[in-house]
């Protein structure tokens, strides 16, 4: 670098830390701020109030294969006749000489026991827990035992379609049929919870929030005071003020994006379901949720702040601006990636991240919903109540498992069509364009203003 | 329309230079139209050194003219040069430039040596080069022993004189004072009128507008006058006011004994006539507005009257205006 170059730097950057910093002072003398920022943290505290009560409290458990159900009135629960061979429907066949179990040891009795799914075209998993499938006797053959015909007997055969990115599951009967509602369900709504809270609340609410009440004023403010003056009468470009002031209103939103994100990061780690003490397999799904709110913030500041200089008002344009955006929240979170609309907004790309990260973070994602969707297969997914044991009470309650539809409704993927990776940056790209074309647009509008106050 | 003074004071005929030879502040035929109605009209003008003082009622064209210079508004027609360069599109000048705007608004919050501080970085100072600055200016402007206080607790005087240290932090060749001395207490004006007399001693080139005569007056003899937009008249003021002086005059004084300092008054020879249009206050008209004015005060003092307030400069003005326009509206 020539010694004149080095000077340019060296003065660029005096008066963009001199113009930053001021900013950030002047944020930190506002009560708005504190106002702003406050009512952010509050309201996120109330969500994580419902996200407690939901780990605190223990979910309905179903018997989902009904087997619980002493339906001849014999004294023994149905699945204790399957397991000795006796006839459950019929009241005189019966285990003699055995004491009855409790209907509750035939409730979740055979949970799920996948780990380790990998994308494979084909795996066979699955584990009969309560040996109602490997049992030997007349009620059931061996080609029943093979129902999914992949010649392992008592399995569960997960394909996962490359072509349609989804996993299908084909069961042999009574393996893993009786789910733990508890165990998946709060699973599901944990990472729903973070899904929701990320994209609605954090990267969409916040996004919007904060620079709505923070960066329209930025330069307006000052315009309608007459304080511009005292900068605007210094040897700087407009351009060059609007671009510090954003410094300005970046220094003080991104740190509490990435303090509120660490707060709640640290919340569903500590309350969320598992073994281990903190759940360390959310936190890059925090990470990706806080990129994306401070990208999508960094935008809709910028053009809340262009809006600002553009129109005494542009306060209400900012609020056309959210409405739209809500409504591309909404397409982007309901269509996932099957739509191109969101493409021509702000929060679809901003969202479209935070699906990266869960996609990188939570590779177990997609089968954990097609889990919740099959539910132990009874009754069969797409026949409704048709099973013998449909009196049972409370099985067509139990079409899908707890929390599966919200996870379903949150969890989308990119559709952009590449790699986990280069989605990523492809978004990430698209929102820094977007921000950089708004500073472009704003301080050609800036430039051209007169400044009558 | 415009009268022949003798031009003492530096105009466009009289055009200085400075040191890279192009007039400080040039303008050429600017104009500024708002819709149908006309801000300024065909001003023409070029300013060099010293202290110019802009004189105008309200409305008169001296925000919007500071504002054109100040690159904040563009002109409708005409050309404007500052340092020779057109400062709309290029803000190089205002390396050279301090501004003083009229704004009470300031930024409350901050330290005066913040504010100055942070204003001077943006001429590409360092934070050190910054401070020291600062203080230099405030010490200038004699704030230095408050300097560490808050702008929000100062009087308007002395936010006026923290606004003129910004200004003054780049040491600046040309210095724009937007009414500087209004709502200002007299001590306050005394100290800031001795600031801007100061720097034209230094040889900078000062404008500073006011729509108050005596103010001006007690400043600097080059004077402008707008009116209306216009640019009614560049020169020396002393030559107005010898005009003036024989024109009648009339001067208000509100006092306790108006029927007292009445029979005190209309003994001098200068003037004509004495009304009583209150019970505390008191109108004297006189041709030598000049000799009125240098008695009262000795008058006042010899026969202990207790007077609270002489005079509304506006008359002086608008009699000026009145003068030079023909007595037309």
């Amino acid at each position: 670098m020539s010694e004149e170059t080095e000077r340019a730097w060296a003065k660029l950057d005096r008066k963009a830390t001199a113009i930053a910093e001021f900013t950030l002072r002047q944020y930190r003398t506002r009560l708005s701020t504190w106002v702003v920022l406050s009512v952010s943290v509050g309201a996120m505290m109330l969500l994580n109030l419902f996200y407690l009560d939901f780990m605190t409290t223990e979910l309905r458990m179903n018997d989902n294969d009904g087997d619980s159900h002493d339906y001849d009135g014999d004294g023994y629960p149905t699945g204790q006749e399957i397991l000795l061979g006796t006839d459950p429907f019929n009241e005189l066949s019966y285990p003699e000489g055995v004491t009855p179990d409790p209907a509750s040891k035939y409730i979740n009795e055979d949970d799920f026991d996948w780990d380790n799914i990998t994308k494979d075209s084909f795996q066979s998993i699955g584990y009969d827990d309560d040996g109602d499938c490997t049992r030997d006797g007349q009620l059931i053959t061996d080609s029943q035992k093979d129902n999914n015909g992949n010649l392992i007997p008592c399995d569960i055969a997960v394909y996962y379609s490359n072509f349609s990115q989804v996993y299908i599951i084909s069961t042999d009967g009574n393996v893993d049929e009786d789910p733990n509602e508890d165990k998946f369900g709060k699973e599901a709504i944990h990472r729903a919870y973070i899904l929701s809270v990320g994209k609605m609340g954090i990267v969409y609410l916040l996004g919007i929030f904060l620079p709505l009440f923070l960066a329209s004023g930025l330069v307006r403010n000052e315009m309608n005071d007459g304080t511009m003056h005292f900068m605007l009468a210094k040897p700087i470009s407009r351009g060059e003020v609007l671009l510090y002031r954003m410094l300005g209103y970046l220094g003080i939103v991104w740190p509490f994006i990435i303090g509120l994100c660490i707060l709640m990061a640290l919340i569903t780690g500590f309350l969320g379901p598992g073994e281990g003490f903190f759940r360390f397999s959310d936190l890059g799904v925090w990470v990706s949720i806080c990129f994306a709110a401070m990208l999508v913030s960094m935008v809709y500041g910028m053009i809340f702040c262009v809006f600002g200089i553009l129109w005494k008002q542009g306060m209400v344009l900012a609020i056309i601006l959210a409405a739209w955006e809500l409504g591309m929240a909404f397409v982007s979170v309901l269509a996932g990636g099957d739509t191109y609309i969101q493409w021509f907004s702000v929060i679809g790309w901003g969202l479209m991240i935070v699906d990266i990260g869960a996609a990188l973070n939570w590779q177990d994602l997609p089968i954990l919903i097609e889990m919740g969707n099959w539910h132990g297969g009874y009754p069969s997914e797409n026949s409704g109540c048709y099973y013998q044991f449909n009196e049972a009470y409370d099985i067509c309650e139990s079409e899908k498992l707890p929390g599966t539809e919200p996870l379903e409704f949150f969890a989308s993927t990119h559709g952009l069509g590449v790699g986990n990776w280069l989605a990523a940056i492809v978004a990430s790209s698209v929102l820094v364009i977007q921000a950089f074309l708004a500073w472009v647009i704003g301080q050609a509008i800036f430039k051209s203003k007169e400044m009558e106050v | 329309m415009m009268p022949d003074f003798t031009q003492t004071g530096k105009s466009e005929d009289t055009t200085s230079t400075t040191k890279d030879n192009v007039p400080v502040v040039v303008f050429k035929n600017v104009s500024k139209q708002y819709g149908q109605i006309s801000a300024l009209t065909d001003i023409s003008l070029a300013i060099s050194g010293g202290v110019t003082g802009i004189l105008g009622m309200n409305g008169a064209g001296k925000s919007t003219l500071f504002k054109i210079i100040m690159g904040k508004i563009r002109p409708s027609g005409g050309q404007i040069r500052l340092f020779g360069e057109d400062p709309w599109k290029n803000q190089s000048p205002y390396a050279r430039t301090g501004f003083v705007p009229e704004h009470e608004k300031m930024h409350d919050w901050m330290t005066a040596i913040d504010f100055v501080t942070t204003f001077a970085r943006l001429n590409g100072m360092t934070r050190e080069e910054a401070r020291l600055e600062a203080e230099r200016v405030l010490t200038f402007v004699e704030l230095a022993d408050v300097m560490h206080k808050q702008i929000g607790r100062f009087s308007k005087g002395m936010r006026q004189r923290v606004k003129i240290a910004h200004a003054l932090v780049n040491d600046p060749d040309l210095i724009v004072l937007d009414e500087p001395l209004q709502g200002c207490d007299p001590l306050a004006r005394t100290s800031i009128m001795n600031v801007i007399r100061e720097l034209g001693r230094l040889g900078r080139t000062v404008l500073v507008s006011s729509h108050i005569l005596s103010e001006i007056e007690r400043i600097t003899e080059q004077i402008v006058i707008l009116h209306k937009g216009r640019l009614l008249a560049i020169g020396n003021l002393h030559a107005i006011r010898d005009l003036l002086d024989q024109h009648p005059h009339k001067i208000a004084i509100r006092c306790e004994q108006p029927k007292r300092l009445a029979k005190d008054l209309i003994d001098i020879d200068e003037v004509t006539t004495v009304s009583i249009p209150a019970k505390d206050e008191l109108i004297v008209e006189t041709k030598h507005f000049g000799v009125v004015h240098n008695l009262l005060p000795s008058i006042i003092v010899k026969n202990n009257h207790h007077v609270w307030e002489i005079d509304n400069p506006d008359d002086n003005l608008q009699s000026i205006l009145e003068y030079l326009t023909g007595g037309l509206p």
